[in-house]
């Protein structure tokens, strides 16, 4: 069987981080993605308002997150993988809040997931496709933003997963970051390369993807060993509505729309051995709160679901 | 050079296509799309596919409509081969397909084609066992299409995964290069060449600038039109819209062909959107539709146009004229620039002079003005005004080749 993991927000709570991963435990998930980005949102860079969480010193914040460390390893539950906060880069951000994302919160991260023990630090990569011209303009300022991390990570022993993104024109999702394989493949392990370390891995978002059609499969295969973590969700393909797999359908003989087969036959393909990660937070807040234990149960009991494909 | 080709699927009925055809002969388009597809819906193509009869009919009514576009002056060097859409469960095996190819390569011929477009085989198979058939499938096709004299052009497609379209086979640009060049080894000449179809690759939320540019001299064709998530749509150019903005990625498109200075066909398709509108008011749909076309061209080929004057001034010295000497100063540098404002004449902007107006009457009649302003009518007015026999074109900044990203954090972290 392979582990099972999903993500703390909506579960793990700063005021008593062990109910949260005693629940999580106990619906059947060994492993937790700790959500990092909780700590400094996504709206809140876009709007320019950093709550400045990251000025506090490396010795601080791991006070702050004691808690949340021994809590976890109470519960049994280990801190398979971390998200940084994101974006990274604000195109038309300040230059001071740029340099604080870059020069404060990602080393902060870094070490802050060090802390925990934990392996694997997703990233998103810079969207900057249309102001650059070109995807490879796009990657050449995320692969700058990696070389400033890797000595770093290196030395931490992490690995940096970058995931694929997505962008919008509208309401219409388009491809954003890293959504080419091969060429992420041959980025990553070009790094790699460099550092003779794994310094760069992949996260591959199966609602991103699904987002803007890419073959599973395909996709999967192609990384092979430079997938390190998964961000397992759902959605009806036109919105990034993180739900539980199998939810969506789009004709009447009521089959699911995303191609879970698909992803299955991909990873068994690759010997995929890492966590079965669900990036779920949203259905924790769509179902009612008392249920909140049971839909946890039952996104696990689709992670079993899934690990059985894998045979034994 | 490039030319647009008006699709008529929406437009004209297989079944009477006369008044549509007399309505796209009448917009002035002198090109359309053979498109061979619309006399075989695919659901009733899979039911009755089988019927000899049937299909004789059908092809009966695909010839009277090649015949009509060809009474009403309107050419047709690029045909559509009929096919069983994007979910694999609706196709046939390999050789019923094969047949329906091979006659579309003699119908288009006898309709004056000298490309068709050949959707790929689909099954239920893996990507390699996929390709693997198909290009079988394409090389079963050389002797055919070489007796008459008819290129095929392959096509990225979407595929069906209960009814959610994701990227299918030829979708992503490597694999469709390989393909290609694959064939053409195989052929022994230059058979075979890509078709761009946008309705395809909209709905999977792709970046098409790669596949283009990556397809390079082998993109022969592309039917531009707007799309969305939900489903297989095609709509006309610009009106695919939602949240104050078109939601079909033309900057990615445009950027695409610019770079590849594409000279083939640009198809305009416009199905759901010509369904959709009242017969009495397709005149005037059309005549906005071929406007949409030549807005495309124009896009597309403004740096040919740069290219094509061996000097050059722009007119306007705002944003636009520091666009362009930001993206094409270097490689297409203007003698000068002016403007109006009497108060930025001797003034620099983007390293270039802004000059009175009046110093225009001094040019070389060589010497092409590009206007930089978005006041393209009025300007132009006013230089046909002061007698200039000088070429007028119009610049513009919508679909650079990059805009300003803001200012990188430097240093290790």
């Amino acid at each position: 069987m392979l582990e099972l993991g999903v993500q703390t927000k909506e579960i793990v709570r700063d005021e008593d981080p062990e109910q949260g991963f005693r629940l999580l435990r106990s619906a059947g998930f060994s492993c937790a993605d700790f959500s990092l980005n909780a700590y400094l949102l996504n709206l809140d860079i876009y709007d320019a308002h950093l709550n400045h969480f990251f000025d506090a010193d490396i010795e601080e914040l791991e006070r702050f997150f004691m808690p949340h460390k021994q809590g976890a390893v109470r519960a049994g539950v280990r801190i398979h993988q971390m998200h940084m906060p994101y974006p990274v880069f604000v195109p038309r951000g300040t230059n001071e809040d740029n340099a604080y994302l870059w020069h404060q919160m990602a080393p902060k991260s870094l070490r802050i997931c060090a802390f925990f023990g934990c392996r694997y630090l997703v990233v998103h990569g810079f969207k900057l496709a249309r102001e650059l011209g070109s995807e490879d303009a796009e990657w050449a300022q995320t692969e700058e933003f990696v070389h400033a991390l890797a000595p770093l990570a290196k030395e931490l022993g992490i690995t940096l997963c970058v995931e694929n993104l997505y962008s919008a024109l509208g309401s219409h999702i388009l491809e954003g970051p890293c959504c080419k394989a091969r060429k992420m493949a041959e980025r990553i392990d070009h790094i790699n390369e460099q550092y003779g370390a794994e310094v760069l891995g992949f996260c591959f978002d199966t609602g991103h993807a699904n987002l803007v059609g890419i073959d599973m499969e395909e996709f999967v295969r192609t990384l092979g060993p430079r997938l390190k973590v998964l961000h397992l969700h759902d959605n009806d393909g036109i919105a990034d509505l993180h739900q539980i797999p199998y939810t969506f359908a789009r004709a009447r003989e009521n089959a699911s729309s995303t191609d879970w087969e698909g992803l299955l036959r991909g990873l068994r393909a690759i010997h995929f051995a890492g966590v079965l990660n669900f990036e779920t937070a949203p259905v924790l807040t769509s179902f009612p709160a008392d249920m909140k234990e049971d839909v946890l149960r039952f996104l696990a009991r689709i992670g079993r679901h899934f690990s059985e494909q894998f045979g034994s | 050079m490039m030319e647009v080709l008006c699709a008529p699927a929406g437009l004209a009925a297989w079944e009477h296509p006369r008044q549509g055809v007399g309505d796209i002969a009448g917009a002035g388009f002198s090109q359309a799309l053979f498109d061979m597809a619309l006399p075989f819906p695919v659901k009733e193509l899979r039911r009755k596919g089988h019927d000899r009869a049937w299909l004789e009919r059908r092809w009966q009514a695909a010839r009277e409509l090649g015949r009509q576009f060809r009474q009403a002056g309107v050419r047709l060097p690029l045909g559509y081969a009929p096919h069983f859409g994007y979910a694999a469960a609706d196709w046939p095996e390999v050789s019923v397909y094969r047949s329906l190819i091979e006659r579309s390569i003699r119908l288009g011929q006898e309709a004056g084609c000298r490309y068709l477009v050949v959707r790929p085989w689909l099954a239920q198979l893996s990507r390699q066992e996929l390709w693997a058939r198909n290009r079988a499938f394409y090389l079963s096709l050389v002797d055919c299409a070489r007796e008459y004299g008819v290129v095929i052009l392959l096509e990225n497609q979407a595929r069906s995964v209960h009814g959610h379209l994701v990227r299918g086979v030829l979708s992503e640009a490597e694999e469709a290069v390989s393909l290609v060049d694959e064939l053409n080894e195989a052929a022994g000449e230059t058979r075979f060449e890509f078709c761009l179809n946008m309705g395809a690759s909209g709905p999977c939320g792709m970046n098409v600038q790669e596949l283009v540019q990556t397809l390079d001299g082998r993109l022969q064709a592309v039917i531009l039109c707007d799309s969305d998530s939900g489903e297989e749509r095609q709509l006309l150019p610009f009106t695919g819209a939602g949240r104050l903005v078109c939601e079909t990625d033309w900057l990615s498109a445009i950027r695409g062909l610019r770079a590849i200075a594409f000279d083939g066909w640009l198809v305009l398709g416009m199905l759901d959107t010509a369904a959709a509108f009242p017969p009495l008011l397709r005149p005037q749909l059309l005549a906005l539709a071929r406007s949409v076309a030549e807005y495309i061209l124009w896009q597309v080929e403004m740096e040919k146009a740069l290219a094509r004057y061996p000097r050059r001034v722009l007119f306007g010295a705002g944003n636009m004229c520091r666009n362009y000497m930001r993206c094409y100063g270097e490689q297409y540098p203007p003698l000068f620039t002016c403007d109006n404002n009497s108060a930025l004449w001797g003034k620099e902007v983007g390293g270039l002079a802004v000059k009175n107006p009046e110093e225009l009457r001094r040019l070389p009649e060589d010497c092409a003005i590009f206007i930089c302003n978005i006041y393209y009518r009025e300007i132009e007015a006013q230089l046909r005004e002061m007698g200039l026999k000088n070429p007028v074109a119009y610049f513009n900044d919508e679909c650079l080749p990059h805009f300003y990203a803001g200012r990188l954090p430097e240093g290790e972290a």
